[in-house]
């Protein structure tokens, strides 16, 4: 019989439905995963489970009798402890105070029993002492830890709780090889011992090593159950991607071959002496694992990082900076990779987020605004990037993703770039929307602005850029530059270094 | 994640803050008038009115400030007010020829006080709540050592008319000046490129920053026109009151908030107006007036005014929640 | 504040995501807190040479009670994540409360001080209500409820007036064995801190105020833990309005209203970061004297008096701003 038996789950957060009758079903003593790509609604179906979400609806069923899980100490109740993607660990905490947080062993009137919490920590955390070079660093911060010892502080976390059901989401990202090694030994005796974990991870292999079962979930939608001892790879990425047909249409360059960009031994604190140039027309692609410096190479050309060393020029000459303003002024535009917190003005109306980047163009004295012009701009943005819209004067907010990160693109194209950043522009909207940022991506190139271009999504980079430099640790470790490069290339080239360096 | 239909999505559209603001007004007239008749008579409405815009100006830069997000607020107002008229009284003394120069002062010191904070805010990143209740202390200080604990001087004539005086339709010229006030700062924030940098610094600063908005120079800004918009105001009431106290406007500070919150500014930035703002001054105004008529003691009135401005917030300024 | 749009739960780069939250991540250092004390002490000794007489010493320690009793209160809850400005009211009527009830009677003293604890619980409570179920930010809801306590002092006591025995007033100035009864107020309250810091509540009043997110899926009942800190923030209110009683002998209506924002100073001088998780009372309880000995200079420095509230309303302001001041700032481990 199953142990965790979840029907029906949806769940809406503001205009986006994360989750639509999504569903998971589980035995004890298994592995379980659950698959699906970027925004499927795993993370969501997951904090479901242990407490932090509240679904609209929700059927969950735990050892036959169902239960109501109203906030993380029910879930507590029902035996479920979780590691999240975006850690729950208190940075100015110690390790040890981390692991038994919440569930603090006290002695009388409640005063904290630290030798009791100590043993606790240990108990868990000794496992893991390979992963702390040797030995368990229990009272330092967990704020001064490496992201990869902050994870398995956080994985104890979870242990010490005992959990009969533990959701495991992406616990492995900031993991190196033999701490995987480690975890995986854990998970697999907990599994012998009756418990059931519940497993999210985008490292295939890593699912099929460890996994019994999969959960597929599409657009907040459970598409199946497979077990995983007779499905190959193949099958599961089907069932994530679906029946998407494969753009034959190749990559055509327009670049000429006047370089107009050029980066010089750009130094940040997370970049290491970047160098490379973009020709007129041409789309630089950054890939390479996420989070190996690609975004703040973007926001440091665009002057919102402090520079150590290195330059930018355009044309021969040096842009500033120094700062953003200066950067938009001399004619960059970022397109940043959270658009929520980076790009858009949630509360303000559509027309404005159109404008600010751009206005000063068209105002009186620069600051005398005139309705007429602003609106005028405002539709011809709309109408040329076929921005889905009521009206201007809405909030931004009641837009799709999709349109949203249109109206982030808008805004730049009005103040007409040179120098079009663009960092991740396709995460987290539709495919429809996704085709419409390709050809927007392709007309400015087309109209001589360089462009470089971001993405996590490998298949798209390789359809978009003209040559991809893929990045590592904050510097340019490959330069991808043939046409024939294959997404199989691209990931090699990623995780070949992955495989030497450790993080 | 399908494209949805966009007008599904749009809330549905609630009664304005500035209209609730507007019905709260007439509805307390009506309480005042049922309580004791003659308390909404034209004579009293104007009067009100009169009283509303000297809380009213002082809103403006609240109004701004708060616009500006990051937590702004300027409690330092009501001292500034205080100061403003303080400086004006001493220099103008009786004096129309003076107007002009005690104006001057008063105001360039007000906007000096203004840049401190915007310079502690943006550079030292004292939060503006402590930064602004510390220059409240400096402000003091400054009063005393300039003052010597005793006042000088008076009113210009000129400005007394201005604004005790009846100008056009038996209406005191300050009424005039409040709306034109109202009309150019309602102008600034909805059709310049500063107002629509403010409210979009206050709406998301990473997003503004990113957008090649100059952050800290508008909130600078921002605390700046608090600041002179505040030594306005108390440079007019003087004209009021002709002679100056050491504490003249310091009791500002909490209506000039009020009155924000009540037109709708939220509190945490990036939405509001001054229309509001300004109906807010009268229905503040008009409470006062219907709590004094109600024979409440001035402790009373505190405790009410405390509780008003707590019930307002829980109305508009709510926070998120930690379980989504 | 704003509602986190739709699109935005994938983790930011962490560049930029934190730059803007990194406003208030500013702490002074422990070093620097003691280096401002010894400074301050110095020149006090410079311009007082009896500094170290008994009498003066009892004098100073009497008026620095008040202020040490808030600040730790402040600690707490700014340590929560939160901000109290209206302690300074909350001590206004825990003192106007317990004069009424006391009217120079010694026999009512028990009572009295019992009500003026009351009242600081009372306070306290209130204020964490409207912060956690009414959800406002700390800081404009404690400046609302500010109002409401300091209405309220005066209605209960619209004059300055009242006295206390003279046995609760000359107890105070006592000492036992030459130390000081105001200086076993302090090292009292010193180690009241350090029970309450081996206490579970505290513990999870860091991990709110560092990670409240974090602490909330970690099981931390955040709502209790945030209340529960004000209310400890006003019975230190309490303790700090009887100092002041004991020290004066009389009620006065706006006796706290200064302290609100000396408390913050000394927060932040003693090294707790305004954004919370990470200080602690004792570097605030340093920073109280360190304010209070500033005041005792501008007074025997010969300041004239109309210019003694601007000299220390700038050390204030100076004091808060020395948070900015990267060299003396506590930097996270990058």
């Amino acid at each position: 019989m199953a142990l965790l038996e979840m029907n029906g789950v949806r769940k809406r957060f503001g205009g986006v439905l994360a989750l639509d009758d999504a569903s998971l079903s589980a035995a004890g003593g298994e592995v379980h995963a659950l698959l699906g790509p970027n925004g499927s609604g795993k993370s969501t179906l997951n904090k479901t489970l242990t407490g932090v979400v509240v679904p609209d609806r929700a059927s969950i069923t735990i050892d036959g009798s169902p239960v109501a899980i109203h906030g993380p100490r029910d879930a507590h109740a029902h035996g479920v402890a979780a590691v999240y993607q975006q850690l729950s660990v208190v940075d100015d905490l110690t390790v040890t105070q981390n692991v038994v947080l919440g569930l603090e062993p006290t002695r009388r009137l409640g005063l904290l029993d630290r030798r009791a919490a100590r043993t606790v920590a240990a108990e868990v955390l000794t496992r893991f002492s390979p992963a702390f070079a040797g030995s368990v660093p229990y009272d330092a911060a967990v704020g001064a830890l490496s992201p990869g010892e902050q994870q398995i502080v956080e994985i104890c976390k979870a242990l010490a709780r005992r959990p009969r059901i533990l959701v495991l989401d992406e616990a492995t990202a900031s993991l190196h090889k033999e701490q995987v090694h480690v975890l995986f030994e854990v998970v697999r005796e907990l599994r012998d011992s009756g418990v059931l974990v519940v497993f999210t991870s985008h490292r295939m292999d890593e699912v099929f090593a460890l996994c019994d079962q999969a959960t597929v979930l599409r657009n907040g939608r459970t598409v199946g159950t497979i077990a995983l001892a007779d499905a190959t790879e193949d099958q599961l990425v089907h069932m994530m991607v679906g029946d998407v047909e494969r753009r034959e249409e190749a990559r055509r360059s327009h670049a000429s071959d006047r370089t107009v960009l050029q980066v010089r031994g750009l130094t940040t604190q997370r970049l290491r002496d970047v160098s490379f140039s973009v020709a007129q027309g041409e789309v630089l692609g950054l890939g390479g694992l996420q989070g190996q410096g690609q975004s703040d190479l973007l926001l440091a050309m665009f002057g919102a990082a402090k520079i150590h060393a290195g330059e930018v020029l355009y044309d021969g000459v040096p842009l500033p900076l120094t700062s953003p303003v200066k950067a938009a002024r001399a004619g960059v535009a970022l397109v940043p990779g959270d658009r929520g917190r980076q790009g858009m003005f949630a509360v303000r109306p559509i027309q404005e987020n159109l404008s600010i980047a751009s206005m000063h163009r068209r105002a009186t004295a620069r600051l005398a605004l005139s309705q007429r012009a602003e609106r005028r701009a405002a539709r011809g943005i709309v109408e040329r990037l076929n921005i889905v819209i009521g009206g201007l004067a809405d909030r931004i907010s009641t837009l799709s993703g999709g349109n949203q990160q249109k109206v982030v693109i808008g805004k730049w194209l009005l103040n007409e770039p040179r120098v079009v950043l663009l960092d991740d522009p396709t995460k987290g909207i539709d495919i429809t929307a996704k085709e419409e940022v390709y050809a927007i991506i392709r007309e400015l190139a087309d109209s001589g602005a360089a462009v470089v271009f971001n993405s996590s999504d490998n298949r798209e980079l390789l359809e978009m850029s003209d040559r991809v430099l893929v990045l590592f640790e904050g510097g340019v470790v490959d330069e991808l530059t043939d046409a024939q490069v294959t997404e199989e290339d691209l990931v090699a080239s990623a995780l070949r270094l992955e495989a030497g360096e450790t993080l | 994640m399908n494209t949805p239909v966009i007008s599904s999505l749009r809330p549905p559209k609630v009664l304005s803050p500035v209209v609730l603001a507007a019905g709260l007004a007439i509805a307390l007239l009506i309480v005042g008038e049922i309580v004791s008749p003659g308390f909404a008579g034209h004579g009293q409405i104007v009067n009100m009115l009169r009283v509303s815009a000297f809380l009213g100006i002082i809103a403006i830069g609240q109004t701004i400030v708060i616009i500006s997000g990051g937590e702004g607020i300027d409690l330092s107002v009501g001292k500034v007010a205080t100061f403003a008229a303080i400086i004006g009284s001493r220099v103008m003394d009786g004096d129309n020829t003076k107007l002009l120069p005690a104006l001057t002062l008063a105001l360039t010191v007000a906007a000096a006080i203004g840049l401190c904070n915007g310079l502690g805010i943006t550079y030292l990143r004292i939060p503006p709540f402590v930064m602004t209740l510390g220059m409240i202390g400096v402000v003091q200080g400054l009063i005393l050592a300039y003052t010597s604990g005793q006042a000088h001087g008076r009113a210009a004539p000129f400005l007394t008319s201005l604004v005790n005086g009846k100008v056009i339709f038996d209406l005191p010229g300050l009424l005039f000046l409040w709306l034109l006030l109202a009309v150019a700062v309602t102008w600034m924030l909805r059709r310049t490129t500063y107002g629509w940098q403010l409210f979009a610094v206050g709406a998301n600063r990473v997003s503004a920053r990113l957008s090649g908005i100059p952050v800290r120079r508008t909130v600078i800004l921002a605390y700046v026109l608090s600041s002179v918009f505040a030594g306005l105001a108390g440079i007019l009431l003087l004209g009021y009151t002709e002679s100056v106290f050491l504490d003249l406007a310091d009791q500002y500070m909490l209506p000039s908030i009020a009155a924000a919150v009540i037109g709708g500014t939220l509190l945490a930035g990036g939405i509001g107006g001054y229309a509001g703002t300004a109906i807010g001054a009268v229905v503040l105004t008009v409470l006062q007036s219907l709590l004094i008529t109600l024979e409440i003691s001035a402790a009373g009135r505190t405790v009410i005014n405390g509780l008003v401005l707590i019930v307002l917030l829980s109305l508009y300024g709510r926070q998120r929640r930690l379980r989504t | 504040m704003n509602p986190a749009p739709p699109g935005t739960r994938e983790p930011a780069p962490a560049t930029l995501a934190h730059w803007w939250g990194r406003l208030r991540d500013i702490q002074v250092s422990g070093t620097a807190t003691v280096a401002m004390l010894v400074v301050v002490i110095a020149v006090n000794v410079a311009l007082q040479p009896n500094f170290f007489d008994q009498y003066a010493l009892t004098s100073n320690f009497a008026t620095f009670v008040p202020l040490v009793a808030i600040a730790v209160g402040q600690t707490i809850v700014v340590l929560s994540g939160g901000i109290d400005l209206s302690l300074g009211a909350q001590v206004t009527l825990a003192s106007v409360v317990t004069v009424q009830l006391t009217d120079g009677e010694l026999g009512n003293l028990p009572l009295a001080l019992t009500a003026g604890l009351g009242v600081g619980v009372a306070c306290g409570l209130f204020n964490g209500l409207v912060v956690v179920v009414a959800r406002l930010q700390p800081i404009v809801a404690t400046f609302a409820t500010s109002f409401v306590f300091s209405g309220l002092a005066l209605v209960v006591l619209p004059r300055p007036g009242g006295t206390m025995p003279s046995e609760f007033t000359s107890g105070y100035r006592d000492s036992v064995l030459g130390v000081p009864v105001a200086l076993l107020a302090i090292l009292a309250i010193a180690a009241g801190w350090l029970l309450l810091r081996r206490h579970r509540v505290t513990r999870h009043i860091y991990a709110v105020g560092g990670n409240a997110e974090a602490a909330f899926a970690s099981l931390v009942p955040v709502a209790r833990t945030r209340i529960t800190a004000y209310v400890i923030a006003g019975m230190f209110a309490s303790v700090s309005a009887f100092a002041i009683l004991a020290n004066t002998g009389a009620g006065d209506p706006f006796i706290g209203n200064e302290l609100t924002l000396t408390s913050v100073a000394a927060v932040v001088i003693g090294g707790t970061a305004l954004r919370g998780g990470r200080g602690g009372a004792i570097g605030s309880i340093l920073g109280a004297i360190i304010l209070a000995l500033v005041s005792n200079i501008v007074f025997f420095a010969d300041v004239p008096s109309t210019y003694r509230q601007l000299a220390n309303g700038l050390v204030v302001i100076l004091a808060l701003a020395l948070a900015g001041i990267p060299a003396l700032q506590k930097r996270r481990s990058a």
